[in-house]
């Protein structure tokens, strides 16, 4: 994700959460969390503050732990449309 | 043995490489974190000019002392059904000052931001709006930057 890695490259450490998570490997994302949902629902269901909450603390605590380029991890949270 | 027998001849098959790798390691505990927000899904604030669907590198800075309900979203890329019913679903605002309330990280950056991804023109991505974006944060202390995007 090429403006993530700028601003890593500006020394600000930074996470991704990506719908879509080859993509954002493919283009060299530093770290990304991946739950399962679409676009545009990246930080959980629509009025799913649980889910929401869930999904920012989980990518936060990867953040924190994650230690090598291109680290990512599949999150247990799932929302499709209906 | 003779490897190269026809100097510089390049596949024809697209073979995408991913670019070297770029790291800052995380240097103080969440509870003292500044956490910065960029998401790539559109959102704006409804009094900001709309992105253009059609293609646009600019960006939206968005207070993080304003209220979802005055945020929309312009992006021609994907389904914005979900992000029209909460801002949340892709700009977890309400989420994040709970989080700053619950102690479990430091505070929110003052300035969040808002931009339209999934493609465009790329070199002004990486040498405009990527810069623009990590000035900000800089300027404002942030110390781990997290985004919704692709």
């Amino acid at each position: 994700m090429i403006v993530q890695r700028t601003i890593e490259a500006a020394g600000i450490p930074t996470i991704i959460i990506a719908a879509l998570p080859p993509v954002v490997k493919q283009q060299g994302s530093p770290r990304f969390v991946s739950p399962r949902v679409p676009m545009g629902a990246n930080a959980g269901a629509p009025n799913n503050k649980e889910m929401q909450t869930g999904i920012i603390k989980d990518t936060l605590q990867c953040l924190m732990e994650f230690d090598h380029f291109g680290q990512s991890k599949a999150l247990p949270y799932e929302y499709k449309h209906t | 043995m003779q490897l190269t027998t026809a100097p510089g001849m390049q596949s024809e098959i697209f073979a995408p490489t991913t670019p070297p790798p770029v790291w800052t390691p995380v240097s103080k505990p969440l509870e003292q974190c500044v956490v910065g927000f960029a998401t790539a899904g559109g959102i704006h604030l409804k009094a900001q000019t709309p992105f253009n669907p059609a293609g646009d590198f600019s960006i939206r800075e968005i207070p993080s002392a304003a209220k979802t309900a005055d945020m929309m979203v312009t992006h021609g890329g994907y389904d914005n059904s979900d992000v029209n019913k909460d801002i949340n679903a892709m700009l977890p605002l309400d989420r994040l000052h709970e989080l700053v309330n619950a102690g479990f990280i430091g505070g929110v950056a003052k300035t969040l931001v808002g931009f339209m991804g999934g493609g465009g023109n790329v070199e002004k991505f990486r040498n405009e709006t990527g810069p623009a974006i990590a000035k900000i944060f800089k300027d404002e202390g942030v110390d781990i930057c997290l985004l919704t995007a692709g």
